[in-house]
């Protein structure tokens, strides 16, 4: 997030549009435009507006659940983590991914299509009551209308950036243009924007690793030069650097990768965020429930083509104009010397190798991510505010008429107060940093109350609700140790060599074991739920129901194998 | 995908149809670019001569209106 603020001292642009790159933009807004009141037409009920009547294939789901993580600042930080710290940063794509989401599909959807909730939150009303539904309802609520206002002024800002447009321009518009379609269409009109934004995307970002791996001669080459720049091999491999914290550059620990990374926070983001669970409990049906985070799980796994090669490339091709490397720093020096920075690695190899028309494709595509990355947080505020907020606890017996206007409204209000946020933003860029480390302490605790109430029938109220509660308060706890003391690092990641991207990983998985330990011990002392109540909610006491597949192709459990042998392979490959 | 999954997306939603023809429009833009590109090369090419002669703009314009007209066609309105 830090990147952000530099950006916004540095007053040279970095390219400008020719008038056909301008025609592929204004052509973007019109058909997004034109979706929405297309949309508008299908979303009459609170279930079509909210869960888009819940008729989505698996195939349209999947794209928009994978799609909805896939914003524009998600690409442009990991395209510069990548430059960073080389192809470490494909963890965040795989490990930090794939087995969570494969897991999503075929251990934990079942529970929350059957149970019918139409939200995380709601799941957690009927499982822990309405306590734990008020912390994770609220919480998530004013999370998400802070992350659309930070993607908003992060367009704002990338726009300026690179083109040099007005700030308040790129934020009006961009804002105007998502309420419009969100309020016309709701969760329908979102998704359809967000399986568009996943092709466009694709259409124009694949050029930069294409025509990159040509220009180095292929990818043996390309760690040839890599290592050549860089004088060592580190950047270059997945696995055989993580023995020890100090022997690669990211200054982790393979313990911190697999148990922080791949369970605690991957499980912890891809199964009980809402913005993401949302697009799946779309679907049609449970075997397109299912289905749905497979073949996500399987286009997840491509990605790192676009955002971890075009930084890895960066390494070994790009050069300044007087044929000298080009070497991107850190924000804070950028912001002091005018140097470009790590984050700007994806606009800076987008110029190189693209002119007029595959320089307004692959902007579209940024932009695009960006509507999206604002579309998915207020869809997913409307259906929380609507459902487990006003329809809880302000006004339980409205008619579906009357929920459907009330998140038609939510989307305008939550998209002005986005607005607000991303102004103050401008204001003290420093709230951004705070915005993404609120997310971190919920979504690690989160984790531990559902998967233990979906897996332990013992599990009480009070159990998941002082669990969540604890495993919230350690999460705050560390965070503020470290930040007042930067040697308490030391101590979270159990070593001396620990760096701060370490520190997340730790954190989580600390927060995790706090909420777990706590939810087994208060449950153990109070008294149990009984068996009748939990019926649709816990493993061993809920009939799954068959989910209508009968080939072996149908089958979601042989798709996800599939994904995963792969899964394997790709980390062998890159060890 | 079986026949109803068919008919809903082709029917109601066009979701692929929105893709193919946003791809097709796109694919035609870069390949008329790239056309006028071949006599008249932009600055970056310029500056990486054996990016100029790949012709990227024409080439990844092809695959494009191929692509989108794919999709255009396969999912257009009414079509079942």
């Amino acid at each position: 997030m830090q990147f952000l603020a530099a950006l916004l001292l540095m007053n040279v642009q970095l390219t400008k549009l020719a008038p056909v790159d301008v025609l592929i933009l204004v052509l973007y807004f019109a058909l997004v435009v034109f979706i929405g009141f297309y949309a508008k037409g299908k979303a009459n009920t609170s279930e079509d507006f909210f869960l888009a009547g819940r008729e989505m294939t698996a195939w349209i789901a999947g794209l928009s659940f994978v799609s909805a993580n896939l914003g524009s600042l998600e690409l442009m930080g990991w395209a510069g983590a990548a430059y960073q710290y080389g192809i470490l940063a494909a963890h965040w794509y795989w490990i930090g991914a794939i087995p969570a989401m494969l897991f999503l599909g075929i251990v934990m959807m079942p529970f929350y299509y059957i149970s019918k909730t139409h939200s995380v939150p709601g799941y957690l009303k009927l499982r822990f009551g309405e306590g734990a539904r008020a912390v994770s309802a609220v919480s998530f609520a004013v999370m998400t209308i802070l992350m659309s206002g930070v993607n908003m002024y992060a367009m704002a800002l990338v726009m300026k950036t690179v083109l040099g447009w007005n700030i308040s321009f790129s934020i009006w518009v961009g804002a105007a243009t998502v309420a419009l379609y969100v309020m016309l269409g709701g969760l329908r009109s979102a998704i359809i924007n967000e399986v568009l934004q996943f092709v466009l995307i694709w259409a124009g970002a694949a050029m930069i690793p294409v025509l990159g791996l040509i220009e180095a001669g292929g990818w043996t080459k390309l760690k040839a030069q890599m290592a050549a720049n860089l004088g060592t091999t580190d950047y270059g491999h997945l696995w055989s650097t993580l023995g020890s914290f100090k022997d690669n550059p990211m200054g982790v620990h393979w313990t911190g990768i697999v148990f922080g990374l791949g369970f605690v926070i991957s499980f912890g983001y891809w199964t009980t965020d809402f913005l993401v669970v949302q697009r799946v409990l779309s679907a049609n049906n449970l075997r397109a429930a299912k289905m749905a985070p497979v073949i996500g799980a399987a286009f997840k796994m491509a990605v790192p083509f676009i955002v971890i090669v075009p930084g890895l490339l960066a390494l070994a091709v790009l050069r300044n104009p007087d044929g000298s490397l080009m070497h991107l720093v850190p924000e804070s020096i950028a912001a002091t010397t005018g140097q470009h920075s790590y984050n700007e690695v994806l606009p800076l190899m987008l110029i190189r190798y693209c002119g007029p028309g595959l320089l307004g494709l692959g902007i579209t595509a940024l932009v695009a991510g960006f509507m999206s990355g604002m579309a998915g947080n207020v869809s997913a505020f409307s259906t929380v505010w609507t459902y487990d907020l006003y329809g809880a606890f302000i006004n339980k017996k409205a008619s579906d008429k009357h929920y459907v206007a009330m998140g038609r409204w939510s989307t305008v209000i939550g998209m002005l107060v986005s607005i607000g946020t991303a102004y103050l933003v401008m204001n003290a860029a420093s709230i951004m940093d705070y915005v993404q480390a609120l997310f971190s302490f919920f979504i690690a605790p989160l984790f531990g109350t559902v998967i233990l109430g979906m897996l332990w029938k013992r599990a009480t109220h009070w159990g998941g609700f002082l669990g969540l509660l604890a495993g919230t308060m350690s999460s705050i706890g560390m965070f503020i140790w470290v930040q007042s003391d930067a040697g308490a690092l030391h101590y979270i990641a159990m070593s001396p060599n620990a760096k701060p991207m370490a520190e997340n990983l730790y954190r989580a998985l600390w927060s995790w074991i706090i909420c777990v330990l706590v939810t087994i011990v208060v449950s153990l002392v109070t008294e149990p739920v009984p068996t009748e109540n939990l019926s649709g909610l816990v493993y061993g006491v809920t009939p799954i129901p068959h989910d209508g597949s009968t080939t072996i192709w149908q089958k979601p459990i042989f798709w996800a194998i599939v994904v995963i042998v792969v899964f394997f392979v790709l980390n062998l490959i890159f060890w | 995908m079986d026949k109803r999954e068919r008919e809903i997306e082709s029917a109601e939603l066009s979701i692929w149809f929105f893709c193919g023809i946003l791809m097709l429009v796109y694919g035609v833009v870069l390949v008329i670019t790239g056309i006028v590109e071949l006599h008249d090369p932009p600055p970056n090419e310029v500056l990486l001569p054996w990016l100029e002669a790949l012709h990227p703009t024409l080439w990844w314009g092809a695959v494009l209106t191929v692509f989108g007209g794919f999709y255009s066609i396969r999912f257009r309105p009414g079509r079942v």
